[in-house]
């Protein structure tokens, strides 16, 4: 699982330059968490791009996060990229004002979505596309909210692994407080990835690695030393969340239709 | 922008073969050619745009003396065309874009790749490489093996190629060869034995694989150079790959492309990931060097390797 970290930068940074140049746009956006996946992508996009073609979006709600927005704040004045800081407790407190609820889930898809509605509009406003920073862990078992944190307009990081990001980020020199805190979706004070996934991100890597990439059946990792129980929950939390992964399924009923046998590329005449 | 005159073999540094360049300059020119890479990033589905791209890498190369330029696969279209390939397939004996390369190939050789609306057959459309010469089509060649599995999805909507057919270029016999016909090592074969000493593949090749353990490219630039130092020794053929850059719909194409000698030696390497142009000197006489040296040519029973080849298709069916 060991990366070409050279090999990845080069090819990422190309592609982040090449495709926001398609994209027709000449600078990029990304929401900054001060987590470990926006800071890396944070760091690329200014390779790729320079810091004054990079927009940095810090959206606190409340004080849910305040180490994160302390190492967002660290990150755009790190890399001297332009920022702006946007509460989004108004809008949030007054939809569950309105629809309460004790489920931290839902407030924490509700809070990503309404990250991804500002992306989306400061996308508009600046004519910056939207960095996503979704890494290949969270692509596979789904943890990340549809239409939240996993919509952007290309996404750089998706093939790789949340480890593979960590060792990323220290090629990059990125802060090591951000290297080595623990990763959190920010979802209430004091959660983290690995407690609610309910398993350590280098054992869940390396069993991702072994049914993803070198295409072993469940069984095959059991054998290669992996508790049956935790590899059983990965394939459940891959099969159930292959719909974060796709466009909606469109039912056909004519000689030719969108997704099924209307094919063109995503980058069409660029 | 890189220019390599390169020499094969010790012969030309010793000062003996100099003069004999020298003595006999009409020879020299018709053994050495100067060959063309141009690893391009075409434009996804814009021919005319990408008529442009080739008509000023020819400009280059012709302004460097070279005899012969090599695009990559499908270097008119770009390569993830889906349904885009019906509508923009062309008839190169009608095309306008194909009638400027044809003007332009009266100064020297071209190999582009393009979607081939078949004359013969309408409806089906190829996967497709030409060879252009002094305003004629010497050759096209229809991909034979289209990948479709994994990322790639050619079958779907390529007809395949039927046959590998080496032909004359009037300096020497040449074989095409697009991306994945490579990689099958018949099709390599077939041009070994009808006699090509110049074996071109053209290609779109993503690079697959960050393994850090490969080195400096990714883990498929390293199956093309295999494949690519193995053919061009067996074969004692000059090996000319050209693979394209840039990415299209997430993919990466790798770049990466490279000439082997008839020995089997590594006369150049383009970059990874990046666009380059470079015009490599070549000497065709290793050709018969190497042919002599390891005469795999010469003891060569293809009707072997054919009735064996009958035989194992009869059995199996």
């Amino acid at each position: 699982m060991k990366i070409n970290f050279p090999l990845v930068v080069k090819t990422l940074t190309g592609f982040i330059r090449e495709e926001t140049g398609k994209a027709g746009f000449d600078r990029a956006i990304i929401g900054l968490s001060g987590g470990l996946d926006s800071t890396v992508c944070a760091y690329l996009a200014v390779k790729a791009l320079g810091p004054k073609r990079v927009l940095a979006l810090i959206m606190p709600y409340r004080n849910l996060d305040k180490e994160g927005v302390a190492h967002a704040r660290l990150v755009a004045g790190l890399l001297k990229v332009r920022s702006r800081e946007i509460d989004i407790s108004p809008q949030i407190d007054a939809y569950f004002s309105a629809f309460p609820t004790d489920n931290q889930v839902l407030k924490g898809n509700k809070m990503a979505r309404e990250r991804m509605s500002i992306l989306y509009d400061f996308s508009a406003r600046e004519k910056a596309l939207i960095l996503g920073t979704s890494n290949k862990t969270e692509l596979l078992i789904g943890y990340g909210t549809i239409h939240g944190d996993m919509a952007c307009g290309i996404n750089p990081m998706g093939d790789l692994y949340k480890t593979q990001v960590r060792e990323l980020g220290r090629y990059l020199k990125i802060p090591e407080e951000i290297l080595t805190k623990k990763p959190t979706a920010g979802l209430w004070p004091g959660q983290t990835d690995e407690e609610e996934i309910g398993l350590p991100y280098e054992e869940l890597d390396r069993i991702l690695y072994l049914l993803v990439d070198r295409r072993q059946k469940p069984d095959e990792v059991v054998k290669a030393g992996f508790e049956s129980k935790k590899v059983r929950r990965i394939v459940e939390m891959i099969k159930k969340s292959e719909f974060k992964r796709r466009m909606p399924p469109i039912a056909k009923i004519s000689s030719r239709t969108v997704g099924h046998d209307f094919l063109y590329p995503y980058d069409w005449d660029k | 922008m890189l220019l390599i005159i390169y020499t094969i073999g010790a012969d030309f540094s010793t000062p003996g073969c100099s003069r004999e360049w020298t003595e006999y300059p009409d020879l020299c020119y018709f053994q050495f050619m100067k060959i063309a890479l141009a690893q391009i990033s075409p434009v996804l589905g814009n021919p005319e745009r990408n008529l442009k791209i080739h008509l000023d890498c020819v400009r280059k190369a012709v302004s460097k003396k070279a005899s012969l330029i090599v695009f990559p696969e499908l270097s008119l279209t770009g390569y993830t065309l889906k349904d885009l390939a019906a509508e923009i397939a062309l008839n190169p004996g009608k095309s306008p874009v194909f009638k400027k390369l044809l003007e332009a190939s009266r100064a020297i050789d071209l190999v582009v790749g393009f979607v081939e609306e078949a004359a013969d057959d309408p409806g089906l459309v190829y996967n497709a490489a030409a060879y252009l010469s002094r305003g004629r089509i010497l050759h096209v060649h229809r991909k034979v093996f289209l990948p479709t599995s994994g990322m790639f999805e050619e079958g779907r909507f390529f007809a395949a190629g039927r046959q590998f057919r080496p032909f004359d270029t009037g300096r020497v016999r040449t074989g095409l060869l697009i991306c994945r016909d490579f990689l099958h090592y018949g099709s390599s074969y077939c041009h070994f034995a009808g006699g090509a000493g110049l074996i071109i593949t053209i290609s779109a090749a993503p690079g697959r694989g960050i393994d850090e353990s490969r080195g400096q490219g990714f883990e498929t630039s390293h199956m093309w150079e295999l494949m690519g130092e193995s053919v061009s020794f067996f074969s004692s053929a000059v090996m000319v790959y050209c693979n394209r850059v840039g990415y299209e719909d997430g993919a990466v194409f790798a770049g990466g492309s490279f000439i082997y000698s008839p020995f089997g030696k590594l006369i150049t390497r383009l970059p990874y990931l990046e666009e380059d142009f470079a015009v490599i000197g070549v000497d065709l006489s290793e050709i018969a060097r190497a042919r002599q040296s390891w005469p795999f040519r010469r003891d060569d029973r293809p009707e072997v390797i054919w009735q064996s080849l009958e035989k194992i298709i009869r059995e199996n069916i």
